[in-house]
């Protein structure tokens, strides 16, 4: 093979790549990448307030990489359209698939994204740290098609949610009783509902509500079984800290006692009796009535009723939260440390014109100045440095609060988290914060009836009542619900196939005699063992695989 | 009623022709009909390719079909799909299910619908009578989520209408959502509420070509408004009656989810789980392609044979075809 | 009940006191009451201030008056461009499916055509197929149907049962008249154009409507096919758009914290009010189809 033409060829080949390497970056340097470019994009989550790129950061972006993206966003389901992009061979150059992931990278659009962040995406590498392995897709497959943007790096949760809520208004006229075990907080609804059997309009006061329309019910209903029982949230998982061994959640022993006091809630006339079936809107017009001491549900899920007691002035019927459990050795764990969860974001198709343009765009947005900019807007407009300090003018604050969505269609801040990102609770070299969510913002959010309940308490905050991040073990898998499934895992049928089994058997078991409970639960667990034991092992296996990729397990 | 199929008559008039005669014969009524031809193939061909040509999916059935892999490069399963679903005890319920609310929305939403139309038709022409059919087919747009939200509240035992008129009589409130045997109803008469006036728009349109010359001749006779209704208005529309009927029972099998999705709640699970809903949460949204062609293969397939089934039994009973 | 007598103009029965017509009214005005409802729930609520909403209890009056929720919908740019498109394909596509449908239905009616019986069953078939969503997309990309305008007219062009529906009326006309017209020497398009096309008037009217509010209403074509091209997206596909963004999907029973955010609007309030903007257009174009199959007619005239 070394005969001296070949070796001309050679020589002839490399001045060659040296020429066109030695032009493309200095036609690099002269267009310093601003040569206006487009991209196109998908993203599964919908954007009402996307504005093309005209809002204020918008412009400065275009302006400043000479990237205007032209997003697509979902509409109802995304998963049908994504199917579609991925069986069509026509991508566009952006994709943001959500769980849909698999199908896309088994069709081949998806580009493997470790070379260009190794030699393009400095800021990326420097936001992700040593937690980089966590963007690889899976065990088989250890390449990196998406840059996680849902999770967001060292967030610190300064207010995290709590499950059992309470009215204050009863909490103050028991004088703020200490709410540590379900007992605490079955004790305050039973006082309560005995003394004020009616409200001041005559109709009855419902002691528990719960939800269970639809996929809502696994947050009222079901994920409270771990919440109450010290486990924390692996979806509808529990994973086993030692042995990674994964399980339905409602399958452990505890779970069953915790059912067993809803049970009981029942046979003494505190669940109200619509809790299975009444839909969404029922029930937040229910609580916004105020007629509802106790709830179990997530803040986000009750969030529109509260704003409507506010709206109406009646705040001692918002809620109080609290990390209530079975026993008194089980720790509520709201707090337990995931680390960066990887998982979903966003990723460059095969079909993308410029990968190196995206992949710089991707890093700039991940860079401070970036992050800042989708935060915090653009100095001088949205915010001023007053000492150091990144200050947002009253005037540009109260049009946020009052016209939020007018505010973020205008300005653009918050519809550029396409990339990697710091979480809230994360300095920047100047000290200040990256997003516009800390400590100071929240307490100015809580209303004078929570503050005194709060100082009742003797805490500032009411993340402060449930046990801290410290004292736990940081969870190594993360969460379970966040490991990529591949498109011909069978894991893909699991939700459903356990649903039909939990919607039926649990409600079942709550609104059975208390003599019948054992028996209905039984059931429930031979259902779930012989339909849904097969799904167990395959969790176990994404979970440990998923261990093996990010090098804690060898 | 004169529909009888064109290629009975042709084979009746010369049975014994020899073949070439049959052609050339062919050939001549084509260039008679050539407006005929002309006015119906460009509409054929655009149900071919548009209808027919995308029925190649069916092959995803036989296989354990991946997403943007060329078709050769598919892993073939044969009847493996079929197999899974035929085993699981899920599909029959929904089966099962889907049945019985079909037949009891084919009922109702049958004869409901004629009726009011009728009763409609007896109004005279005037403002009350546009303004009851404008009114009654408003349902129509309203979504489901929010027919089945107002449902929910008529029914609710806290402050619900249909409950607060049960206590007003003495009765103990029900809790209707609760119970799998109310769902069925509940789906019903929640359809019928929502369709009621839409569905009659066709009989009023057909109500129109009845030759008013005919009620003349008949009151002349001593018709009473019942025998009118029966004998003249009834046979009028019954045609259009007939091909809906046959339609919709070759639809008995694929009657959608919506309404059973959003009606529907946890403690009402076995009632509510119908075919379309089966398929969707375990063919597509599950990934599981091939598994959701399976099944909509199966509701063609059935919809098919039901069509010709009932049609086939119209004409033996009738001496019609409706196709 | 008292017996008809015999009456010179027979549409209007007027007579002392009719029990069944009373009866017939009181019905009806129930069924009327009852319908209405959904109605002006959704108007109530689509002009209630939202926060108030959510307390429930609204049913046909509005409790705190407001513009607000109409005013989020058209805060949103492109509406006007979409509101455009969405007539257009409106208007274009009834014209052109109830032309085509009513031209094959006519071919099917004729008992000569020789056919009759294939196509008739052809068509039948379609009603109960579909190749599902993967091939139905493919089979638009390589016809180049994706983002045109065309996509929204061509494929469902041709509906059978549309075709069924007028047929079945065709086949209630008497058959005579084309028998006459066809002696006369019309060659068939004419026979169709001139005879039978006039007498359909009520069948076309309903089949127009049935087309025209799908047409309207459609959004999911918009989104497979034209959802990145913004000059083509309809009116249902912008507000579904707005009412997607106000809804927390089901991702926030696995925790996104994005989705947990968006919740400033109350969905519902959107949702009626979407409700109403779409309504509203029918509403007002109804009532010029509705003559058409409200009112008799008399074909004595005609039949000659």
């Amino acid at each position: 093979m070394k005969t001296p033409k070949n070796r001309w060829n050679r020589l002839i080949a490399v001045g060659c790549i040296a020429t066109v390497g030695i032009t493309s970056i200095m036609a690099l340097a002269q267009n310093s990448a601003t040569t206006p470019i487009t991209f196109t994009a998908f993203a599964s989550d919908p954007n009402a307030n996307w504005n093309n790129m005209q809002d204020d950061v918008g412009k400065f972006l275009t302006q400043k990489t000479g990237v205007t993206l032209k997003p697509e966003f979902a509409v109802g389901d995304p998963i049908a359209k994504i199917n579609l992009i991925a069986a069509s061979g026509q991508y566009p150059d952006f994709i943001v698939p959500k769980g849909q992931q698999g199908v896309l990278v088994d069709a081949g659009a998806m580009l493997d994204l470790t070379d260009l962040i190794n030699k393009y995406a400095p800021n990326i590498k420097k936001v992700i740290g040593k937690q980089f392995d966590r963007m690889r897709f899976t065990l088989k497959d250890p390449k990196i098609y998406f840059i996680p943007n849902l999770d967001s790096i060292g967030q610190i949760d300064f207010d995290t949610d709590a499950w059992y809520k309470l009215q204050l208004g009863a909490l103050k006229e028991q004088k703020y009783p200490r709410i540590k075990s379900l007992q605490d907080y079955e004790k305050v609804i039973t006082t309560y509902v005995k003394k004020h059997p009616t409200t001041s309009d005559g109709k009855p006061t419902v002691g528990l509500s719960l939800l269970a329309d639809d996929w809502r019910f696994v947050i009222s209903v079901t994920n409270p079984g771990f919440w109450a029982t010290g486990a924390s949230d692996d979806g509808e998982w529990y994973i086993d800290p030692t042995t990674y061994e994964a399980k339905v959640h409602l399958t452990r022993p505890e779970e069953r006692e915790y059912f067993r006091w809803l049970n009981h809630m029942n046979d003494i006339g505190l669940l109200d009796k619509e809790s299975f079936t009444q839909k969404y809107d029922q029930y937040l017009a229910k609580i916004a009535s105020g007629r509802v001491v106790g709830l179990i549900d997530a803040s986000w899920e009750i969030g529109q009723a509260v704003n409507s007691l506010k709206a109406a002035g009646k705040f001692e019927q918002t809620y109080g939260r609290f990390g209530a459990t079975l026993k008194p050795n089980m720790k509520a764990a709201y707090n337990q440390p995931t680390g960066f969860r990887g998982g979903w974001g966003i990723g460059i198709t095969t079909s993308c014109k410029d990968p190196v343009r995206a992949i710089k765009f991707l890093d700039y947005l991940a860079s401070p100045e970036g992050q800042v900019l989708n935060s915090w807007g653009i100095e001088g407009k949205h915010y001023n440095m007053v000492g150091g300090k990144r200050v947002i003018p009253e005037a540009v604050q109260k049009e946020k609060s009052n016209n939020n969505n007018a505010f973020a269609r205008a300005t653009g801040i918050g519809s550029y988290n396409w990339s990697i990102r710091y979480g809230d609770g994360v300095k920047d070299a100047t000290g200040n914060y990256y997003t516009t969510n800390f400590p100071d913002q929240i307490l100015a959010n809580y209303s004078d009836e929570e503050k005194s309940a709060l100082a009742a308490y003797n805490v500032k905050f009411w993340n402060d009542l449930l046990p801290k991040p410290s004292s736990f073990k940081a969870k190594p898998w993360a969460a379970a619900w966040s490991i990529p499934v591949a498109q011909d895992n069978p894991l893909n049928e699991f939700w459903n196939a356990e649903q039909d089994i939990t919607r039926k058997y649990i409600p079942q078991a709550i609104l059975a005699k208390p003599a019948d409970f054992d028996k209905i639960y039984d059931t429930l667990l031979a259902e779930l063992e012989t339909k849904i034991s097969k799904y167990s092992k395959l969790q176990t296996q994404l979970v440990q695989d998923r261990l093996k990729l990010w090098k804690i397990l060898k | 009623m004169n529909s009888v199929t064109s290629n009975q008559s042709n084979a009746s008039l010369e049975p014994s022709l020899p073949r070439r005669n049959t052609r050339a014969r062919f050939w001549k009524t084509f260039l008679d009909q050539r407006y005929l031809y002309l006015m119906s193939a460009p509409f054929a061909l655009m149900v071919l390719v548009f209808n027919y040509v995308p029925i190649w999916g069916w092959i995803m059935a036989f296989q354990k079909y991946r997403i943007g892999k060329p078709f050769w490069a598919q892993e073939w399963v044969g009847f493996q799909q079929f197999v899974l679903l035929f085993q699981d005890d899920r599909f029959y319920n929904a089966l099962w299910n889907t049945l019985a609310m079909s037949c009891m929305g084919l009922v109702v939403g049958f004869t409901i619908p004629i009726v009011f139309a009728l009763l409609l038709n007896e109004l005279s022409n005037g403002v009350f009578k546009r303004f009851v059919q404008t009114v009654s087919y408003l349902p129509h747009f309203v979504s489901w989520v929010v027919v089945a939200g107002i449902v929910y509240k008529m029914l609710s035992t806290d402050d619900g209408a249909i409950n607060q008129l049960l206590q007003f009589f003495g009765q103990q409130p029900v809790q209707f959502m609760a119970k799998n045997e109310y769902f069925w109803g509940i789906v019903t008469v929640s359809d019928l509420w929502k369709e009621l006036g839409w569905n009659t728009i066709i009989y009023l349109a057909a109500m129109t070509a009845i030759d008013t010359e005919q009620y003349d001749a008949a009151r002349v006779d001593g018709a009473d408004r019942w025998q009118l209704m029966w004998h003249i208005t009834l046979p009028g529309i019954s045609r259009v009656i007939m091909v809906l009927l046959v339609l919709a029972i070759g639809h008995l099998i694929a009657i959608g989810f919506e309404k059973q999705l959003l009606l529907g709640n946890p403690m009402v699970k076995d009632a509510s789980q119908v075919l379309d809903l089966y398929a969707l949460n375990y063919g597509l949204g599950a990934n599981n392609f091939s598994f959701g062609t399976a099944i909509s293969v199966i509701n063609s397939v059935v919809g098919v044979i039901l069509l010709f089934g009932t049609n086939a039994f119209f004409k033996w009973r009738t001496g019609e075809s409706v196709l | 009940m008292k017996i008809n007598p015999v009456k010179i103009n027979p549409v209007k029965t007027k007579k002392p006191f009719d029990f069944f017509y009373a009866f017939n009214v009181v019905l009806l005005t129930l069924v009327l009451i009852v319908t209405l409802y959904p109605f002006l729930n959704v108007l109530a609520i689509a002009f209630n201030n939202s926060d108030d909403t959510v307390r429930g209890g609204i049913t046909v009056f509005p409790r705190v008056l407001t513009l607000e929720n109409f005013r989020t919908i058209f805060a949103f740019s492109n509406i006007p461009q979409a509101f455009l498109i969405s007539v257009l394909r409106t208007v274009s596509g009834t014209f052109l499916s109830v032309a085509a449908c009513s031209m094959v239905a006519f071919v099917l009616s004729r008992r000569d055509f020789q056919g009759r019986a294939f196509l008739s069953r052809f068509l039948a078939i379609t009603l109960f197929i579909s190749g599902g969503l993967i091939p139905g997309f493919l089979l638009m990309r390589d016809l180049h149907l994706m983002n045109t305008f065309l996509v929204y007219i061509i494929p469902g062009m041709v509906n059978a049962f549309n075709i069924f529906m007028i047929r079945s009326y065709i086949d209630g006309l008497p058959y005579e008249l084309q028998e006459s017209a066809k002696i006369d020497g019309a060659n068939d398009f004419t026979i169709y154009w001139r005879v039978i096309l006039p007498l359909c008037a009520p069948v076309l009217a309903t089949v127009a409507l049935f087309v025209a509010v799908g047409q309207w209403n459609s959004w999911f074509d918009t989104y497979l096919y034209n959802g990145s091209n913004q000059s083509l997206s309809t009116l249902q596909f912008e507000l579904m758009k707005i009412l997607q963004s106000t809804q927390i999907g089901r991702d926030a029973a696995y925790g996104n914290d994005i989705a947990k955010q968006m919740q400033q609007i109350s969905p519902d309030s959107i949702k009626m009010a979407i409700t109403i903007v779409t309504i509203t257009p029918i509403l007002v174009v109804y009532p010029f189809l509705q003559r058409y199959f409200v009112k008799g007619m008399t074909l004595g005239s005609v039949k000659g």
